[in-house]
């Protein structure tokens, strides 16, 4: 009988979590904007979806294998990175692209950096920023989904803008930004963004579905509300400042909520444990620092979108926000050191 | 206070209570055992010197260990019998301490409870300060909750930091452990007339007796038992149950809205803390004279056959009382001495019990869950979520990481001495990571590198 009763430190029992099933319910989540992705790009989603998880669960296996540790595919996060690197494609990126952002995400921005709980950018993020400037054109050629006009998938270019029932959201505010167009006949396009009737990347169309899956993960308590709440509303007030100042120039900030990747950051994207704060005022600041970046972006830089740059920008900066929002003990500092 | 909302304190976890193994028996007398092992170090402070020898004859009561230290209680026998020897045994924290084994008298009867000598017409008007305060030395008693800290050295009046609200503590936050609660329904007038010894000794003007509302019978209990003392300001403050609400600086933050300094204690902000069975150990000690020998002991958890709450001698070994409770069932993985949260487990049960063994937890296989079953600790995600368990706002994953990669220095920035060690945070961490572990050990190689210095 002795033999069988074993000895650790306390405490002796735990939560049932483990981080296998927390990245379970991120992928839960995740399956909301993976189903609209089908829906509305069809074989397009599905080809993109299998070679991106594909590549990032064999390229972790084989870093496993050099590293000589366990397998750790057993943690599903990389399928999850796999996954949302899917869900930030252009939809008619062919497979081969996803098969090298995959293995880029996991390789260099991931293992090369310890492996899980220790890289300091967003695997998915880093990869796509990879993909964009090796790959440039392929990445900005937008894709309507097959529910629109009944007329199968059309492929648009991102630079002609003058194709007006086609292009993205995003695309649109660009064209408005510039004075190609006026902000005030964009707003309308919200309601469409909304339910993902629009082109974009596979993950970022359906807005209902992304705050579906958000709201299971908040549910489950496997994210906070805290980073998706600051990124929105930085991202809003920003938005509002040139809406109120010029409307003709700026659009809606509703629309901007809607459209491009935002509200996939906001909730699958900038809340990744790893690469964001450990603190609350730390996630405050960081949700703060990413929404005014993609807006700024947005409007101010070149890109139409700037999800993925902002993300990196507030990733980097997480190290030095831990160093500086240190926690007070209940009970104050103490008085004496020991 | 609000009114509306329970008592309590930030951060926190919800373990499940596991209470229904051992809540409904009432506390039970255990034959005396052959033998016993009073260890001569039960309490926080200097350790005792034995005041008997070799083959001395001693009484029920009887004194049998000593200090002259300040922070330090005796210790007496148990039973009445013969000192067989004064040697090593093993202790819960300590390895190994000095210890008096008696071998007791054939066909002794055991120590009764004396629950039923008080009752509601009890005063304290008999005794002066200086008198309580002389029983509690005399009779050895120290913080039963757990800590052992020398209850006279607690209790007694000092200027430079007067006291002005004594807390009851009648929470029993740990799951499974229920020795406090049947302790509150059973002896409840014993309780109580402890209670206000200590209040008196303490020269405080107000009484809160904190019990978590999952107890709502003996929460019922002292709220009826209290109205007989009409001259005080006393009352029962519910509290929400949460781990760890009973531990004295989150109960006091629960009743009291006040937060003790880290590092400090809590009579620096005019309070004192008293656990319901030291309470119960004082009113024996100043009213009939007896020292602390006996105290209840809940054995629980399923891995054992007959769990129940059981009024032991200190001195008694685990296995004695794991055979009287009818034995280890077959699942068994875990024999805890104390609490599944803070509690030490336990590989030699001829390990004896002391004044501070409140419980025996004896967890099955599953219960531990099979990641802390085989030490699988994974990486920190850096969740966070040890962060918002913490109910000192620490940083557990950063001091538990500072101390693995031996940065002590770093593990001090991050305040690792205000850690309490409730464990709430390896018990949240999806990771299963050893963080209290970790935690402890840098505690323990920081006073190591003090003592060298």
């Amino acid at each position: 009988m002795l033999s069988k009763i074993t000895v650790s430190p306390a405490p002796h029992i735990s939560q049932p979590l483990s981080t296998r099933r927390v990245m379970l319910d991120v992928l839960i989540g995740l399956a909301f904007p993976v189903a609209a992705a089908l829906w509305f790009f069809r074989q397009y989603a599905e080809i993109l979806l299998v070679s991106s998880v594909a590549s990032c669960l064999v390229s972790e296996w084989i870093c496993d294998l050099i590293r000589r540790k366990p397998n750790s595919l057993g943690n599903l996060s990389a399928v999850v990175t796999g996954v949302i690197l899917a869900l930030s494609l252009p939809p008619a990126v062919p497979w081969w692209v996803a098969v090298i952002g995959g293995a880029f995400a996991i390789v260099i921005v991931k293992m090369l950096f310890g492996g899980l709980g220790h890289n300091i950018f967003n695997p998915a993020m880093a990869a796509r920023v990879f993909l964009t400037a090796s790959f440039g054109v392929l990445m900005t050629t937008w894709t309507v989904p097959a529910t629109m006009q009944n007329e199968g998938l059309k492929t648009i270019s991102a630079s002609n803008t003058q194709a007006i029932t086609q292009a993205t959201t995003l695309a649109w505010s660009k064209a408005a930004l510039k004075g190609q167009t006026d902000a005030k006949q964009v707003n309308p396009l919200v309601k469409l963004s909304f339910l993902g009737n629009e082109g974009g990347c596979l993950g970022e169309t359906s807005v209902l579905a992304i705050l579906l899956g958000g709201l299971y993960m908040l549910i489950r308590k496997t994210i906070m509300w805290r980073i998706p709440f600051a990124v929105l509303v930085s991202a809003t007030a920003v938005a509002a400042v040139g809406w109120l100042a010029k409307p003709d120039v700026y659009v809606n900030p509703l629309l901007h909520l809607v459209g491009g990747g935002l509200m996939l950051g906001a909730f699958f994207i900038a809340t990744d444990p790893v690469t964001s704060p450990l603190t609350a005022k730390g996630e405050w600041i960081f949700g703060i620092g990413v929404g005014a970046l993609i807006m700024l972006i947005r409007i101010v830089g070149e890109y139409p979108e700037g999800v993925m740059y902002a993300v990196l920008i507030m990733n980097a900066l997480t190290p030095l926000i831990d160093r500086f929002c240190t926690l007070v003990p209940a009970g104050g500092k103490p008085n004496v050191n020991v | 206070m609000k009114t509306h909302t329970k008592a309590t304190f930030p951060g926190g976890v919800h373990p499940p209570e596991c209470k229904q193994y051992s809540q409904s028996n009432v506390i039970e007398i255990v034959p005396v055992p052959k033998q016993v092992t009073v260890l001569l170090s039960q309490h926080l402070g200097a350790s005792c010197k034995p005041v008997v020898s070799k083959k001395e004859a001693v009484r029920v009561g009887q004194k049998i260990g000593a200090s002259d230290a300040f922070v330090s209680a005796a210790v007496h026998s148990p039973v009445a019998g013969a000192v067989k020897d004064i040697v090593l045994a093993p202790h819960p924290v300590l390895g190994r301490t000095m210890a008096v084994v008696i071998d007791a008298d054939a066909q002794s009867e055991p120590k009764k409870p004396c629950a039923d000598k008080f009752d509601s017409k009890f005063s304290p008007d008999k005794w002066s300060v200086q008198q309580i305060c002389s029983a509690i030395q005399d009779a050895g008693i120290v913080g039963m909750g757990g800590a052992g800290f020398p209850t006279r050295v607690k209790i007694e009046p000092n200027p430079a930091m007067p006291k002005e609200i004594l807390i009851v503590n009648g929470c029993e936050c740990e799951p499974f452990l229920t020795c406090d609660y049947r302790v509150m329904l059973e002896w409840t007038w014993q309780v109580l007339a402890g209670v206000r010894l200590a209040a008196k000794a303490a020269d405080v003007d107000k009484i809160r007796i904190g019990i978590e509302d999952n107890k709502p019978d003996a929460i019922e209990v002292f709220s009826q038992a209290i109205q007989s003392c009409t001259d005080l300001d006393i009352q029962v403050v519910p509290v929400k149950t949460k781990y760890p609400q009973g531990g004295e600086r989150q109960l006091i933050r629960a009743v009291w809205n006040k937060t003790v300094p880290t590092n400090s204690i809590p009579p620096v902000i005019g309070v004192v803390v008293v656990n319901v069975a030291t309470a119960a150990a004082i009113a024996e000690a100043v009213v009939l004279g007896q020292p602390l020998t006996h105290r209840v002991v809940s054995v629980t958890g399923r891995a054992i056959a007959k769990p129940g709450n059981y009024y032991c001698p200190v001195g008694m070994s685990i296995q004695e009382l794991i055979d009287h409770c009818g034995g280890l069932t077959e699942s068994a993985a875990k024999v805890v001495l104390g609490g599944p949260m803070m509690g030490f487990a336990i590989a030699d049960l001829s390990m004896p019990l002391t004044k501070t063994s409140g419980g025996l937890t004896f967890l099955t296989r599953e219960e531990v869950t099979e990641a802390k079953f085989k030490h699988q600790q994974t990486t920190c995600i850096r969740c966070g979520r040890c962060i918002s368990a913490c109910p000192e706002n620490l940083n557990p994953t950063r001091i538990a990481h500072a101390v693995k990669h031996n940065r002590l220095d770093l593990a001090q920035q991050y305040f690792m001495s205000g850690c309490t060690e409730c464990g709430a945070c390896s018990y949240i961490c999806p990771a299963h990571i050893e963080l209290t572990g970790y935690i402890k050990t840098g505690k323990l190689l920081v006073a190591r590198a003090k003592k060298k210095a």
